[in-house]
């Protein structure tokens, strides 16, 4: 028997510490880590076209979250046809025709049908195929974000399907952002008669005093953080989604979580606010940059 | 089944009366249905409470507290909060079948998300029993037995009640040393205790956007004709805990703002109501069973 060496115990656990919330070095100052003012969002890259069979479709990346959107129509617009010249001939090769709402009921509003995924893949945890229920949630948040912006009134009976896959998650609120930003560019790439765009942004709230007790004075005030990454989401205290139409100056969905002082979640609110107007340019842009391409063949 | 439909002049007659500030009902824009609150009607639950709004939408919720695994990801210091709502196919054809699935999910989504975390006001801390390994979990359940609009009000108020009424078993934790250790659950009633910091829960006002002007408390007819839904969490202390927008129909920024102010003063007069009314009951029901008396529940049937 080796008598030099110290026997441990049989059993051992690791101890426990009083664990102080460790913050990273970067995240920890007044800045934000890749170098963004509070009220910056992450620079947007925004195209058409992606995905050749659908209709419409967009592909977005807001910093390193990054999603694709198609937008199948199903349904052949007969009665309003001078406003869908793309879909009077439909692509020869598209897989999908025209087809009638698969619910049964009826419904003299058109359907605005949202499937949103996160692939298996985008997320720092693996998401398994099924959608889950916060998939399930999102997919109704995007539709009713949406719904107010398109002529649903035009096409009873009919159904429009919205599929978004997240191909990469830095900020799950920020997805959600960039998930109603990109439908709608989609939408209006397939040539849906829309009221306006609809623009949506991400935004944390950080109350300092929480995150960091012991530096109450040099933090006191309370920040709001446009289109935050998930390391700064980590250290949130609440998230908020804002969704906006700026020509037809609507909200059309805001989704907010924690809890804030009102006034603190109404000057988010405003922030946001101002920065989908500065989305709605990028929208704008790709929208027209499509235009100019236009004469590529579809499919 | 599909869904109800509503003709055009029955939809102009509701949207003129708001805009009138007289409902069909007799009601003002900011005005709720009679609220019928009742706890501890379940006697396998850890706390109950059914609320009833008016002749209609009839919420029950029952509070469950068991032992369970802590969650890894968190520090290993929490208890967990889980919701769940389903909508009793006897509250309406609709519900029949998956009918409800959608319905469920928003409403299960929604109160999750108020509750679960540092906005639910409920001490998470102090439902974990051994660091790192077992706490409490509470489980809420609420069943829609009668749906007739503002489900998401009367599930939030019967919830307050429900976790007001909720009490939790002490335990003993012993320190067996070599870091372990073990507890012990004391199955004494009178010692069991509520759980810290149910009275910051927030509860929920939707506000039903119909015209230019919004109402609370909407009747399902009110709900058809509702371009677009604004639900805030409120907790005691005028604090937002959550904003959520259904719906579809869009909001002008300028009448979001007031909506938010007036859901923010609607809810905290609320909830200080209906915590004056718990405690007198409480206080009342001590004070029968003090003296020997026999405390009847008014039951399914109260008005």
């Amino acid at each position: 028997m080796d008598r030099k060496r110290i026997a441990g115990p049989e059993l051992s656990v690791p101890p426990l510490f009083d664990k102080p919330q460790i913050v990273p070095q970067e995240l920890a100052g007044e800045g934000r880590p890749d170098g963004r003012s509070p009220e910056d969002v992450r620079p947007i890259f925004l195209k058409t076209g992606l995905i050749n069979q659908a209709n419409g479709s967009a592909y977005i990346e807001l910093g390193n979250t990054k999603l694709a959107c198609a937008v199948y129509v199903l349904f052949f617009p007969t009665h309003c046809s001078s406003a869908f010249p793309r879909l009077i001939t439909p692509p020869p090769r598209c897989s999908y025709g025209p087809r009638q709402n698969k619910k049964q009921t009826f419904s003299n509003m058109g359907l605005l049908n949202c499937e949103f995924k996160f692939a298996s893949f985008s997320c720092s945890k693996r998401r398994g195929n099924q959608r889950d229920s916060q998939e399930k949630e999102y997919s109704q948040i995007l539709s009713e974000a949406l719904a107010p912006a398109v002529r649903l009134e035009l096409f009873p009976k009919a159904m429009i399907d919205v599929f978004v896959t997240v191909l990469e998650n830095d900020g799950t609120a920020s997805c959600l952002a960039g998930a109603i930003t990109a439908a709608s560019v989609a939408i209006a790439d397939a040539g849906l008669e829309m009221i306006d765009q609809v623009a949506a942004v991400s935004a944390v709230e950080r109350s300092h005093h929480l995150v960091f007790p012991q530096r109450t004075q040099s933090f006191a005030k309370d920040q709001i953080l446009m289109d935050a990454t998930s390391a700064e989401e980590k250290l949130e205290t609440g998230t908020l989604v804002v969704s906006y139409m700026p020509s037809a100056n609507e909200v059309t969905h805001v989704l907010q979580t924690g809890e804030t002082e009102g006034p603190v979640t109404v000057q988010a609110i405003e922030q946001c606010i101002d920065a989908c107007s500065k989305i709605y340019t990028v929208m704008s842009a790709a929208l027209v940059e499509s235009l100019k391409e236009g004469e590529r063949p579809r499919v | 089944m599909p869904a109800p439909l509503i003709s055009p002049s029955e939809r102009d007659y509701i949207t003129k009366s708001v805009q009138a500030n007289l409902r069909a009902d007799g009601r003002t824009r900011l005005d709720y249905r009679q609220i019928v609150l009742e706890t501890g009607l379940i006697s396998q639950t850890s706390g109950s409470a059914r609320c009833r709004l008016g002749e209609g939408t009839d919420v029950l919720v029952g509070v469950k507290v068991e032992i369970g695994q802590v969650d890894i990801d968190s520090a290993g210091n929490r208890g967990k909060v889980v919701c769940n709502v389903e909508c009793s196919p006897s509250a309406s054809q609709q519900f029949e079948g998956r009918g409800a699935d959608e319905l469920n999910n928003e409403l299960t989504q929604a109160l999750e998300r108020v509750l679960n975390g540092a906005q639910g006001g409920l001490n998470l801390e102090k439902l974990c029993i051994i660091q790192g390994q077992q706490c409490w979990v509470v489980y809420i359940d609420a069943i829609i037995l009668d749906s007739a609009g503002n489900l998401l009000d009367a599930i939030f108020i019967a919830t307050r009640a429900a976790l007001f009424n909720t009490r939790v078993p002490k335990t003993i934790v012993q320190d067996l040393g070599d870091g372990q250790f073990e507890f012990e659950l004391l199955d004494d009633v009178e010692s069991a205790e509520r759980i810290e910091g149910w009275d910051h829960v927030p509860i929920g006002i939707t506000l039903n956007k119909i015209g230019s002007r919004y109402i609370i408390d909407a009747t399902p007819l009110e709900e058809l004709c509702t371009e677009a839904k604004l639900v805030v969490a409120v907790n005691r202390k005028g604090h937002l805990c959550g904003l959520q927008k259904s719906a579809d129909g869009g909001i002008e920024p300028s009448l979001l703002t007031e909506m938010v102010q007036t859901a923010k003063s609607l809810g905290q007069s609320l909830i200080k109501q209906l915590d004056d009314q718990l405690e007198r009951e409480e206080i009342d029901f001590n004070a029968r069973r003090a003296r020997g008396e026999h405390v009847e529940k008014l039951g399914f049937f109260a008005a």
